[in-house]
């Protein structure tokens, strides 16, 4: 299905002068792509509500939990591997008219997947969720709490909350200070490509591995008796668990070619299609049992294990890195052997990017709000170089861009890793999609996220070069010792308490409740070095108490829950017969989310400026203002908004107290230690964490009340604040040691679509990237869309379905994100370079 | 009693003797779409809305 020739040309040019670019996506891409993406259940929350038609999958979820309570006496790998299997061999599946790539976590195109095993809490918050429970609605509530009866209690984070410190379970569930719950049912899974996506195994292989391993230990277990035998009775068990998973694997992809085979064979009457059919179970029979021969086994491979991952797991992220993997089939099927055209690469490339834009998981409403729009944070890694630092960009990197910009989806995202050698065609690819609206891709710095990986966490920069994104912002190697199997989101730290509790003596008037340690009343200090040292009292306090729990999580999860499909391609866990969570033979890579962290700054150089240098105000006034939300002192807030320093305006005062903030968070970064006994660093951003906990940040000295939206970035000015242009806020973030100061620091820019029209506006750009890369940011990031069509869209939603924003560590269609996220991204200040 | 097997939405699986799937045409407001599920070849099909006689 080729691409409809432009009818009329004039068109296109209003539409681009209008900058609707939504309107010259539907008409370039081919009907195919135009079916596909327009037949797309979108699963994101609306603000935080599900879209009307989208329902629970309870399919799954009864055939997992009917075969969990079967298998009762099995240990917790196996009894999982066997549960998965039973959901596998029968939960149903579907072909959609037109593609040609499998797979779907659910077992209808409307539904969302529900992990029951995870969280009771989580379980129970389907109660309350309108609108989502399958008809007929009296007899889908009968299964849910049948379903629910069950697994209360049962769940991996019940049982982990048995153990946990009971105050810190307290204060970490008031949901005043993180979020996420420390299991891997609901982790971010690092993927080991490196062992099963360069083209040269399939699962086949893998299970023939596991089972010379098997009889290897089995040999072992009837030799000389000894404690060296004895872990091998439990590895026995997890490889066999893994055995059981992969054939499962296969088994389910041959159930989609079957279903092909037997539509071409008995359904289809179009020739083409019947072709299509054929060769889509070709596909599914080839992969994920053998290696991939073409880009079509490629892709098919990669999105069966991100499919088969989500039954065994909600991950919550979707490390990636497409046109490095993809990329020699790509370039053997088009441009080599000639197998493909290039508008039927385009097809498979678009659709493979579709599959994953509807896929979606139920979630509970505070995580929806921390992620409006969107059901994880998919950003995928293109870019960057190879491990011997070549250039690692080919001709999938500018197919994936271009068609990002024929299909148009807020997931995935790209991010993109610039290092100095990519070329002027690719650049100018990325720009495209900038100024076309996406909001991605974002920019990764290599050489500097490199030698971050090296700092932080002792990876080789041979394998420190394989790095992805493992969630919105943070890098991953791919390696044996190097992928992190899973990282968990309750490392995420609303930071704006810091500064909150410092000035309350570690009370929490939000909630009610003392979370953090009893560090002095601040209406006594008489210095900032005193305020000072509470802020690092309470950041230690907060991100030691974060980490605990992540630990302890980690260190039980093989226990409470098991990954056995995880494991299975992980090299490490096929050689060793250990869950790939366990932390034997991983390098470590953790790092903490710092969400709302540059309030800290902006408050503390507030208070050093009115009260200890000017002594305009004292703390006393100042305590009092903000115990009562700055009512009745709005002369006073206006001066703590104006007349105090803020950050992004190139000015030391405050520059030197974001230094001075993260070097001091970075000492004690290296002070925690993860299950690897490797280090903690913290990684400023928001998702859209800044609109979620503002009616949970109390009133803090930068002006903000409680309520206001928090700042979009992990190190972006607040919003208008940043008076003295983009150079200015480069240069205050050029501060930073982005190597050594923590692992990722989120830039958000606006641009004038205006401005930036034309080979004028590129090279404008390709200027200020310049600056960008010469300063050693480590991340940037821009909307390229007006207050004009923002604004229009805030009026008339229903033309501007298609509108993209960037939000944070992710994009979202502008129509589904909260009133509050929508006016906080108009307020961003827009640049002209 | 009728069974799955006497469907027209019945196919038998060559490779596993006595396993079928049950394949339906589905349009929903956005999409068409072939879904299919395993079923028992004797499986009672009497109280199935989708049966019908091969």
């Amino acid at each position: 299905m080729s691409a409809e020739p432009a009818k009329n040309d004039v068109s296109f040019q209003e539409h681009e002068e209008k900058q609707e670019w939504w309107w010259i996506a539907e008409k370039r891409r081919s009907k195919r792509l135009d079916y596909l993406r327009k037949a797309v259940w979108k699963k994101g929350a609306l603000g935080g509500n599900y879209a009307p038609g989208i329902k629970v999958d309870l399919d799954g979820p009864k055939l997992f939990t009917d075969m969990w309570r079967f298998w009762k006496f099995d240990p917790v790998m196996m009894r999982r591997a066997k549960s998965l299997a039973h959901v596998l061999d029968n939960i149903p599946i579907f072909i959609t008219d037109h593609s040609q790539i499998m797979g779907y976590w659910g077992s209808a195109p409307h539904t969302i997947s529900w992990r029951v095993d995870g969280a009771s809490m989580v379980n129970e918050e389907l109660y309350n969720e309108p609108g989502v429970m399958p008809e007929p609605e009296e007899e889908s509530l009968r299964k849910v709490a049948e379903i629910n009866d069950y697994w209360a209690g049962q769940t991996a984070v019940d049982k982990l909350a048995r153990i946990l410190d009971p105050e810190d379970a307290v204060k970490f569930l008031s949901g005043a200070i993180g979020w996420g719950a420390p299991t891997s049912a609901y982790g971010y899974s690092g993927k080991n490509y490196e062992y099963f996506l360069k083209g040269e195994r399939g699962f086949e292989d893998i299970i023939a591995d596991i089972e010379k391993n098997i009889e290897e230990a089995e040999e072992k277990c009837v030799g000389t008796p000894g404690p060296d035998i004895l872990p091998i009775y439990d590895r026995i068990q997890n490889w066999d668990a893994m055995i059981t998973v992969l054939e499962a694997a296969i088994r389910f992809a041959k159930r989609y070619a079957r279903l092909a085979r037997t539509l071409a064979e008995n359904f289809e009457t179009d020739e083409k299609r019947r072709e299509e059919l054929l060769r889509v179970a070709e596909t599914c029979e080839r992969v994920p049992a053998k290696a991939p021969r073409n880009l079509q086994e490629s892709f098919q491979l990669d999105h069966f294990v991100q499919i088969l991952s989500r039954f065994e797991a909600s991950e919550g992220a979707w490390p990636a890195r497409p046109d490095y993997y993809h990329g020699p089939f790509y370039e053997k099927d088009v441009l080599v052997d000639k197998t493909l055209t290039e508008e039927e690469a385009t097809d498979l490339v678009g659709e493979f990017m579709i599959r994953v834009y509807e896929v979606g998981g139920f979630g509970p409403r505070w995580a929806r709000e921390g992620m409006q729009g969107i059901t994880g944070t998919w950003v995928w890694t293109i870019g960057g170089v190879k491990p011997d630092g070549s250039d690692a960009c080919n001709a999938l990197t500018t197919a994936f861009l271009r068609t990002s910009r024929l299909i148009r989806v807020s997931n995935p995202t790209f991010a993109f890793r610039w290092h100095p050698k990519v070329k002027d065609e690719v650049m100018r690819e990325c720009f495209e999609c900038i100024r076309h609206g996406l909001g991605y891709p974002s920019f990764r710095n290599d050489p500097i996220l490199v030698a971050n990986c090296m700092n932080w966490h002792g990876h080789p920069i041979e394998e420190a070069r394989t790095w992805v994104h493992q969630a919105c912002m943070s890098p991953c190697p791919t390696t044996k010792h190097g992928v992190q199997p899973f990282r968990m989101a309750s490392a995420t730290a609303n930071c704006s308490k810091m500064v909150e509790y410092a000035l309350h003596n570690g009370y929490d008037h939000v909630v009610g409740m003392q979370m953090g340690p009893l560090t002095g009343d601040a209406r006594t200090f008489t210095d900032f070095e005193q305020l000072f040292e509470a802020w690092t009292r309470q950041m230690q306090w907060l991100l030691s108490l974060l980490v605990r729990t992540v630990n302890l999580g980690r260190y039980k999860d093989p226990e409470f829950y098991g990954r056995p499909f995880l494991s299975g391609i992980t090299e490490r866990a096929v050689e060793s017969g250990l869950d790939a969570v366990s932390p034997v033979g991983e390098r470590g890579n953790c790092w903490i989310t710092a969400f709302t962290w540059v309030e800290n700054v902006d408050s503390l150089a507030a208070v050093k400026k009115l009260v200890f240098d000017d002594k305009k105000y004292t703390m006393e006034q100042l305590i009092n203002a903000l115990e009562s939300n700055w009512d009745g002192c709005e002369q006073m807030r206006l001066d703590f908004v104006n007349k105090a320093p803020k950050w992004g305006n190139d000015d030391d005062y405050v520059d030197d107290i974001m230094l001075r903030c993260l070097r001091t968070m970075a000492i004690h970064s290296r002070v925690m230690r993860c299950t690897s006994n490797n280090t903690w660093p913290a990684a400023p951003q928001n998702v859209s964490g800044n609109i979620h906990y503002s009616s949970v940040v109390g009133a803090l000295p930068n002006g903000r009340r409680l309520g206001d939206a928090l700042y979009d970035g992990g190190i972006s000015p607040g919003p208008g604040l940043d008076k003295k242009g983009p150079t200015a806020v480069l240069k205050s973030c050029g501060k930073i040691d982005h190597v050594s100061d923590g692992r990722a620091f989120l830039l958000n820019q606006r641009l004038s679509p205006t401005q930036m029209a034309g080979e004028k506006g590129y090279q404008l750009w390709r200027a200020y990237m310049r600056t960008w890369a010469d300063l050693g940011l480590d991340h940037i990031q821009f909307n390229m869309v007006s207050d004009k069509t923002l604004r229009a869209a805030q009026r008339d939603p229903e033309k501007y379905q298609e509108v993209i924003v960037r939000v944070a560590g992710y994009s979202a269609h502008f129509v589904d994100i909260s009133r509050k996220t929508q006016d906080n991204i108009i307020q961003r200040t827009v640049h002209g370079l | 009693m009728s069974t799955c097997s006497e469907c027209k939405s019945f196919f038998s699986r060559e490779d596993e003797q006595g396993k079928g799937d049950c394949v339906l045409r589905v349009v929903d407001p956005r999409q068409a779409y072939y879904k299919t599920r395993p079923v028992n070849p004797d499986g009672d099909a009497s109280g199935c809305e989708s049966f019908q006689k091969k």
